[in-house]
């Protein structure tokens, strides 16, 4: 265990250390004090002042009742007042400020009553309250606190969910791939090539089956690996000779359900990795076995391999995110070499997805 | 007459580039069209282009790289797919580049402001694409540098390590190349290998000759535009081109 060094701010004036900005306030603290929040409040301020009342000596009900009802307007001023900044510093300033009047409130009443016990009395029963209402004051900033902080991390995680969805249909969507095949129909058709049609069908075909795929959670393998094929087929028309690819799946993984575009990110990630860089292109293989209860799919490429300065990308993390999200540590990916040189991704998943 | 090179490793883009090229600057003469950017860089040195239209992303040198060992040497034009992120320095830069598919007005337009300032760009403008390109060619993933050589010599196959290396030559269809302790042949055209050793070790000279720079003893000016590198310690000697001559100006 490290050591940790005593807080002495913490123990001067304790409290919440993160002050909330204006941005973060008007985020997630724009809401009043609920009604429920109120009610429990008066009545715990009313159980006080009755058992204030009690010990006091009946003479100075009056008095003190004033004294309460005067407590409970600078209580409920403090309070609201904090609601709307809910950490250390304002908790302090509020807390000696609550105190002080209080003090003089004491001093004030003090000096009118002649009797000491009287004065005792008084002064006993309006520390107490001043007290609690410090020690509720520190409550309820903490509480508020809290309340704030959740919510800020709630809208967070939020958001990264919804960061997290744009970029996979980012991904998918390369604006490079588009365009640079766009370039290859408009030429071929400029000059009558046969190509053209071809590319174009396979084009349209991976577009179809892309663009519903994402908004489901999961997809069959049989669909996913129908676009997976488009893809190749406008990337074999674009390259040429220069790619060679194979699919090679038991008929067992057809049924299979992953989450969508796992496999063509895969297979992205190798053509644009581990073929285009390289002169002379090279191939692809995609190969899809079932083994017992867990599917084994893997795409290898004879590209230059792993980089071992080159960081796992957004595709990858992004897949890596949504199989935890589906099949939790059922679920892995493995990248690595291939045994012949290249680059080799291995996924594992469950055949059959139980949703326990 | 102008003479253009022309480099995508897509054919039908090339070819696309190629006919627009004919129908906008019907004057210019295409004396290359490579398929990646080590032949673009080779026809450079092979036919001395005045402009050059460049792919950015090629295999084996990228559009960058190519750019980048063109230096001043052409006017570059740079071709592109929507989406690539060179495209904002680009723009930031004052580059030129076109968008494939290449609309016609556009290259019409490119190629109006390519005839309008014919001489190479000024010194600072061309410094500053430099940097510009340096930029770029850094955020590149590249494969790490060739570390070991594998040369066949009869029935053996010698492992040659390419920091032993003196320097590579050209030699028909082989590339030669001479180490510590001998010399070997292997069929990796030298174009091919420039692209895989490391730039800050193994300096380009002349399109056939790559010398790994700590042999050089001394350049020896021949005459008006010819230079020849003394090795250390070896009696043969290595031309420079024209092209790479800058390399040895003296401080």
């Amino acid at each position: 265990m490290p050591h940790k060094p005593i807080e002495w701010c913490q123990l001067l004036h304790p409290g919440p250390k993160r002050a909330f900005t204006t941005d973060e306030m008007a985020r997630a603290g724009s809401d009043s004090p609920s009604p429920t929040l109120l009610a429990s409040a008066a009545i715990n301020f009313a159980a006080i002042a009755f058992v204030v009342l009690q010990l006091a000596p009946a003479s100075q009900t009056a008095r003190l009742s004033a004294a309460l009802v005067a407590l409970a307007v600078l209580g409920s001023a403090a309070a609201r007042w904090l609601w709307w900044r809910p950490w250390a510093r304002p908790l302090l300033q509020a807390q000696l400020g609550v105190t002080a009047t209080v003090v003089l409130m004491v001093l004030g009443i003090s000096w009118r009553v002649p009797d000491r016990a009287d004065r005792e009395a008084i002064a006993l029963a309006l520390i107490l309250g001043v007290s609690l209402l410090v020690t509720a004051l520190w409550f309820l900033v903490v509480w508020r606190a809290n309340q704030i902080e959740a919510r800020l991390r709630e809208q967070a995680e939020r958001e990264k969910a919804i960061e997290m969805a744009r970029r996979l249909a980012a991904a998918q969507m390369e604006p490079h791939f588009l365009f640079n095949t766009l370039a290859s129909v408009q030429h071929w058709v400029q000059t009558k090539d046969d190509r053209a049609a071809a590319l174009l069908a396979a084009l349209t075909g991976y577009l179809r089956a892309t663009l519903p795929m994402f908004n489901r959670p999961m997809v069959a393998a049989k669909e996913e690996l129908a676009a997976v094929e488009r893809y190749l087929q406008v990337m074999q028309a674009r390259m040429g000779t220069r790619l060679v690819w194979r699919c090679d799946v038991d008929e067992a993984l057809q049924g299979l359900q992953l989450p969508p575009g796992v496999l063509l990110t895969l297979v992205e990630n190798a053509v644009v990795h581990g073929l285009e860089p390289q002169l002379g292109g090279g191939e692809l293989v995609l190969r899809g076995r079932a083994q017992g209860a867990i599917a084994h799919i893997e795409v290898i490429d004879n590209g230059p391999g792993p980089h071992p300065a080159i960081q796992e990308g957004v595709g990858l993390t992004n897949i890596r995110a949504r199989l935890a999200l589906a099949c939790g540590t059922k679920a892995s990916l493995t990248l690595g070499p291939a045994p012949d040189g290249g680059f080799r991704a291995e996924l594992q998943l469950p055949l059959k997805m139980d949703k326990s | 007459m102008t003479r253009v090179l022309i480099a995508d490793d897509e054919e039908a883009p090339r070819e696309q580039l190629l006919a627009a090229l004919k129908q906008a600057w019907p004057s210019a003469q295409v004396v290359a069209a490579a398929g990646n950017g080590v032949d673009a860089w080779d026809a450079f040195l092979e036919h001395e282009p005045d402009v050059c239209f460049l792919d950015i992303r090629m295999p084996g040198l990228s559009g960058i790289d190519v750019a980048r060992r063109i230096g001043d040497q052409a006017q570059v034009v740079f071709v592109t797919a929507f989406g690539d992120h060179a495209v904002a320095a680009f723009d930031a830069g004052a580059v030129d580049y076109l968008l494939k598919p290449v609309d016609a007005e556009r290259l019409a337009q490119a190629v109006q402001r390519l005839r309008a300032r014919r001489s190479p760009a000024t010194a600072d403008g061309a410094a500053g694409m430099q940097a510009l390109l340096r930029q770029l060619a850094e955020q590149m993933r590249r494969p790490a540098p060739l570390a070991v050589l594998q040369a066949g010599v009869g029935r053996e196959v010698r492992m040659i390590r390419t920091d032993e290396v003196i320097y590579f030559e050209s030699d028909s269809r082989y590339t030669r190349v001479v180490h510590a302790s001998g010399d070997a042949l292997i069929r990796t055209p030298l174009k091919e290998l420039l692209a895989q050793l490391d730039e800050q070790v193994f300096w380009q000279v002349h399109r056939s000759v790559i010398v790994n720079h700590r042999h050089i003893a001394a350049a020896v000016r021949v005459d008006e535009g010819h230079i020849h590198l003394a090795l250390r310690g070896r009696s043969e000697t290595l031309p420079v081109s024209r092209h790479f001559q800058a390399l040895f100006k003296g401080q």
